[in-house]
């Protein structure tokens, strides 16, 4: 074993409580952070599940031709705000109504094509530009009604319902990085507590160190790995524990959410997901290990 | 390098002060690569004084320092440790690392010098039987006698090669038979060429081994 490694291993050994201390802040705060992670990843997927599915319905008079048809769809598709432009013809009306009346087959069999309209579906780019397009197409002489699809708490206007969204992810987004943030900043105090107090306990092999040649690098070597044991075990245990809990949680959570995938639907993709995660979590971790541990040294090293 | 004409160890007119304290006033003196040398004097004379200066603890207000070569006085904070893994020392104090097997305290100074960790065992096996520790290589400092921690600091000191051995009242508190031991090893050890600056209040000693002492009395040099 490395003669550094085994320093640190040993500090940790003779306190133990010092250890599991810092060990748990840490395993928490990348506990919640793994957590607060995938909150901010579900919530940018259900804003941009809303926003790419086919929001804006335009409905078609009965008498309106082909040609007719062909050329505002044409005209949409000029639009760069628009995308995914759909025509779906009176038949293919019916047939989503039958699928989405299929528990009772009589309500299907009570109606025929003709009383559905064919329309145009579509998407825009950015909610923002919704209600204007809507007012354009409206304006159009074989469109007879416009509807939109993402109707959330009652909004009455596309924009509310963008504004809604937005709002509940912002501040879900700020909540859980300013909770993080707090988590960080306590992590680094403790981490800082604790090397502190191992540079102060080493106070006389440092002296002997000095004395018999060692550099500053060998000196302070067992106290970085040291700060870095605390910081790694924290992660991996954090991330491992919502990994689990998340694993646990996903089929209930995808169920509940249907079709909008605020998880991903696949093992690949899961594992995708947390290993972005656990790398960041990894960075964040030496990055506090550094900091803590070469803060605790130079502040030490000026209180004497 | 002209070491050998100036001597391994060269101080020139060193003045070292302790606020209004003089500990060292002029002193000169030069010691011969290979030499063994006592300096003797009371306590409080500047015997340790000028083993701190060769090692780099203690910068002289006026005068020269030279080691092997190097001006300790115009050593950066880089090249100071570079520079003390060439020199064993021997504190009266012991100075071992409490948490550590003998055997561990005497790879950390390899560790320090930065040799490979395969060539550990040999070496501290070599100087724990020259040291004749060989049965206390697992035993922790707290299991040791003082004349065992003596020699487990300059087996530590040994095991790095160094040109230059330092020893600071290395048998201050050991008694007669210790000592003698402890200065027999010391003696072997010259005879294998090391420079050895030995600093000591211990007369039967001086009387004794019968080499070139460097007198210091109030920080002056009285005999050399």
């Amino acid at each position: 074993m490395n003669i550094h490694f085994k320093t640190a291993w040993d500090y940790i050994r003779r306190s133990p409580f010092q250890a599991l201390a810092v060990s748990f802040v840490l395993t928490l705060t990348f506990f919640v952070t793994t957590l607060v992670s995938v909150l901010v990843y579900s919530s940018s997927k259900l804003i941009t599940y809303f926003e790419t599915r086919p929001q804006v319905i335009a409905f078609l008079k009965s008498d309106a031709k082909d040609t007719e048809i062909s050329d505002l769809q044409h005209k949409l598709a000029l639009d760069t705000h628009i995308k995914d432009i759909k025509y779906v013809s009176k038949e293919e009306a019916l047939a989503i109504y039958k699928k989405a009346t299929s528990d009772n087959p009589l309500l299907g069999q009570l109606v025929s094509p003709s009383i559905f309209p064919a329309s145009l579906e579509f998407s825009v780019t950015d909610l923002s530009f919704a209600q204007s397009i809507i007012d354009k197409v409206k304006g159009e002489s074989i469109v007879d009604s416009v509807g939109f699809t993402a109707a959330l708490g009652g909004e009455t206007s596309l924009n509310d319902v963008v504004g809604r969204l937005k709002t509940i992810t912002t501040y879900v987004r700020i909540g859980g990085i300013v909770f993080v943030g707090l988590l960080a900043v306590t992590s680094l105090i403790v981490l800082l507590v604790i090397t502190s107090m191992r540079v102060v306990g080493r106070r006389e092999e440092v002296e002997i160190l000095n004395l018999i040649g060692a550099t500053k690098g060998f000196i302070r070597s067992p106290i970085v790995i040291e700060a870095f044991i605390y910081t790694l075990f924290g992660v991996v245990l954090g991330w491992a524990i919502s990994f689990i809990a998340i694993l646990y949680l996903a089929p209930t959570v995808v169920t509940y959410f249907g079709e909008i995938p605020i998880l991903p639907r696949d093992a690949l993709g899961i594992f995708e997901l947390f290993g972005i995660i656990f790398v960041i979590e990894i960075f964040v971790g030496v990055v506090l290990a550094l900091s803590g541990s070469l803060l605790a040294i130079s502040r030490v090293k000026k209180v004497r | 390098m002209a070491t050998d004409e100036i001597g391994i160890i060269h101080f020139k007119n060193v003045i070292k002060k302790f606020g209004s304290l003089v500990a060292l006033d002029s002193v000169s003196f030069d010691v011969k690569k290979g030499e063994f040398v006592f300096i003797t004097g009371p306590s409080g004379a500047g015997k340790t004084t000028i083993l701190k200066l060769i090692l780099g603890e203690l910068t002289a207000d006026n005068g020269e320092v030279s080691i092997d070569g190097f001006k300790v006085a115009t050593l950066g904070e880089k090249d100071l440790p570079k520079y003390r893994q060439k020199i064993g020392t021997v504190f009266q104090d012991f100075k071992v690392l409490p948490e550590r097997t003998v055997a561990e305290n005497v790879a950390v100074a390899l560790a320090v010098i930065g040799l490979p960790e395969t060539e550990w065992s040999f070496r501290v096996e070599h100087v724990l039987k020259l040291a004749g520790l060989t049965r206390a290589t697992n035993l922790f400092p707290s299991q040791l006698s003082g004349g065992e921690l003596q020699r487990v600091s300059l087996a530590r000191a040994l095991a790095v090669n160094p040109k230059i051995l330092l020893a600071d009242e290395p048998t201050g508190n050991l008694d007669w038979d210790t000592s003698d031991k402890l200065m027999d090893l010391f003696e072997k050890i010259n005879k294998e060429g090391k420079t050895i600056v030995m600093a000591t209040h211990n007369l039967e000693i001086v009387k004794k081994y019968k080499k070139r002492i460097i007198n210091i009395v109030g920080g002056t040099i009285e005999k050399s």
